[in-house]
């Protein structure tokens, strides 16, 4: 092994490991929330300027130990976690000047699970994936309850805690009996020693936990039942970071297992995914139908939007680069307006004791704060997949794809899904341009910082879904280099 | 699988563990204590380990026990950060019964 290559594809983590560290020291020396900012921002901007001076070194990928296996794709997904890695931290400064007593800790925490997710699209092995899995998750929960002086936080950090450990426990005795059945952690070697995986009652039953462990993480119904209470109590920075980030980082280290371990060629676990996946599609967007708060709407939403994503994880056990390809669309289009959205809750919310996230509390809101609402409209039509939105281009994939792998019930739930979809998304853009009665004041308050940030990813939506060209094509040149 | 790890079977030692696992799932489903629920939760972690230790065991790797390693690192790691937010639990509202905390619904 080239230990030069090695260490250079390796520089990513090697720079947000050492910025983490000075963040850390910087705190120890002396306590000013902006510096501590400040070093974030540098420490994540140049683990993303690392990433193009590591690439020369990558070539078709460069296996690091037996644990991580760095390419082209991990580090597409390394560049997407980072980049709403400093999307949150721009948006958080306000919030965390405004709100918070011990503020640089939040970002120690941010960085901390930016890293954990970095490890996951590297992952190839049990161990790199339970760590990944829970670097993140440990951040997250100390993140999600870091209000003290309001009570939603707490409650919202005590259930994911709790879940989210159970949910990690499962996967872990998941890997073990899977581990006992094959003799081996690395996904390409997870053949049951006995030959075929449905004569093997161990090996089918370590995967029953360990998806349904997965399956939490991603909440999919049936395991869906932390997601509003958490996406609700957690301030909508964080909720932002746990949609997007934590979510992300799940599904591509699942992609990687089913593409290196083939378990999809067992019948039965793969009909088990298909009928999670059918029923989150519905389930979901029936659920967000009732909501009249605009964070469990989107909790619910997220539901049914991971469940559209599971068409991806189908077609990458079959045709790897397509799978990729769509998947890595797909999210990047997800990402971009699940932040915009809670980034302009925030946004709004700044200076009011609560958070405004009621149907009623953006009543007309289009007339008062006209750039987080356009931001939100935007966002929403994206939501829904309206044409001439990055949504559009990323359901637009998923169907492709779906077509593409003969997944016609699933691609009918999508379109179905995608219907109901519209009806919720509408009813938030119309709360927005209902015209309040009354005095306007339409001045806009608060830090330009968060709301330059928000009117940003409003625009990339926008600019993303009228011309996708570029970013198609950045893509698919980087899943070809790394081998698919 | 009839190799023996130190004279046990390895699917007896795989049904003890799901016995173990499934006590800490009714656990937290039953608990009302936050207390009892980390210990739940512990148990359920343990009992994932076991069968690490165990088939590390049976199919002669050290793999096992590295695993095991982990899981204890990882379940310290998670016990420190549970216990704060018990702390904060028991500061606000003088109990540590975890309904007493919860108000979100729909």
């Amino acid at each position: 092994m080239n230990t030069q290559a090695t260490l250079m594809a390796s520089l990513p983590y090697i720079v947000l490991a050492g910025g983490l560290l000075v963040v850390m020291l910087g705190i120890c020396i002396r306590r000013t929330h902006f510096v501590a900012w400040s070093l974030t921002m540098v420490t994540l901007i140049a683990t993303l300027a690392s990433h193009l001076l590591g690439y020369e070194a990558l070539g078709e990928g460069i296996t690091v130990t037996m644990l991580i296996h760095i390419d082209g794709v991990s580090y597409l997904f390394n560049a997407l976690f980072v980049l709403a890695a400093i999307c949150t931290a721009v948006i958080a400064y306000q919030y965390v000047d405004e709100k918070l007593r011990f503020r640089e800790e939040f970002y120690l925490l941010l960085l901390a699970a930016t890293f954990g997710s970095l490890t996951l699209p590297a992952a190839t092995h049990f161990v790199s994936l339970l760590l990944g899995l829970e670097i993140v998750s440990i951040s997250l929960y100390a993140m999600v309850a870091y209000p003290e002086k309001v009570r939603g936080p707490l409650e919202a950090g005590l259930k994911y805690m709790i879940l989210s450990v159970a949910s990690t426990s499962s996967i872990l005795f998941g890997m073990a009996l899977i581990y006992a059945a094959s003799g081996s952690m690395e996904f390409a070697q997870l053949t049951p020693v006995s030959g075929s995986a449905e004569g093997d009652v161990f090996y089918l039953l370590g995967h029953v936990f360990f998806w349904s462990g997965i399956a939490f993480k991603l909440s999919l119904v049936p395991f869906h039942i932390w997601t509003p209470d958490v996406y609700q109590g957690a301030p909508s920075i964080v909720t932002g970071f746990i949609a997007t980030v934590s979510k992300g980082g799940v599904f591509v280290v699942v992609m990687r297992y089913v593409m290196e371990s083939d378990v999809f060629s067992s019948e039965a676990i793969a009909q088990a995914i298909f009928l999670i996946a059918a029923i989150s599609m519905i389930v979901g967007n029936l659920l967000a139908l009732q909501q009249r708060n605009l964070k469990r709407l989107l909790a619910y939403s997220s539901i049914a939007h991971m469940g559209y994503l599971i068409i991806a994880l189908f077609l990458v056990a079959t045709q790897p680069s397509i799978g990729f390809e769509t998947a890595i669309v797909y999210l990047a289009g997800y990402f971009v307006m699940t932040l915009a959205a809670f980034g302009v809750i925030t946004v709004i919310s700044q200076g009011s004791d609560s958070e405004l996230a009621s149907i009623d509390d953006i009543q007309g809101l289009l007339w008062r704060r006209p750039i987080p609402a356009a931001t939100l409209v935007v966002s929403a039509l994206s939501l829904a997949g309206i044409p001439l939105t990055m949504g559009f281009i990323a359901k637009f994939y998923l169907f492709a794809a779906g077509i593409e792998g003969e997944m016609w019930t699933l691609v009918g739930l999508l379109v179905l899904g995608s219907a109901i979809g519209i009806f919720y998304y509408l009813r938030i853009i119309f709360a927005m341009t209902a015209k309040p009665e009354g005095e306007l004041d339409s001045v806009e308050r608060g830090s330009w910082t968060g709301i330059s940030a928000v009117a940003v990813l409003g625009v990339a939506t926008l600019a993303l879904g009228i011309y996708p060209t570029p970013l198609v094509d950045f893509v698919q040149t980087l899943v070809r280099v790394s081998g698919f | 699988m009839m190799d023996a790890t130190g004279g046990i079977p390895l699917e007896h030692v795989i049904w003890f563990a799901i016995t173990l696992f499934l006590i800490g799932v009714v656990g937290i489903l039953i608990r009302r204590n936050v207390i009892f629920i980390l210990l739940s939760l512990e148990l359920m972690m343990n009992a994932a380990a076991v069968v690490f230790i165990a088939a590390g065991a049976f199919h002669d790797q050290a793999d096992g026990q590295v695993m095991f390693m982990f899981i204890l690192a990882l379940a310290a790691a998670e016990v420190a950060v549970a216990l704060g937010l018990v702390v904060q639990l028991s500061r606000r509202f003088k109990t540590l019964d975890i309904d007493a905390a919860s108000e979100m619904t729909g």
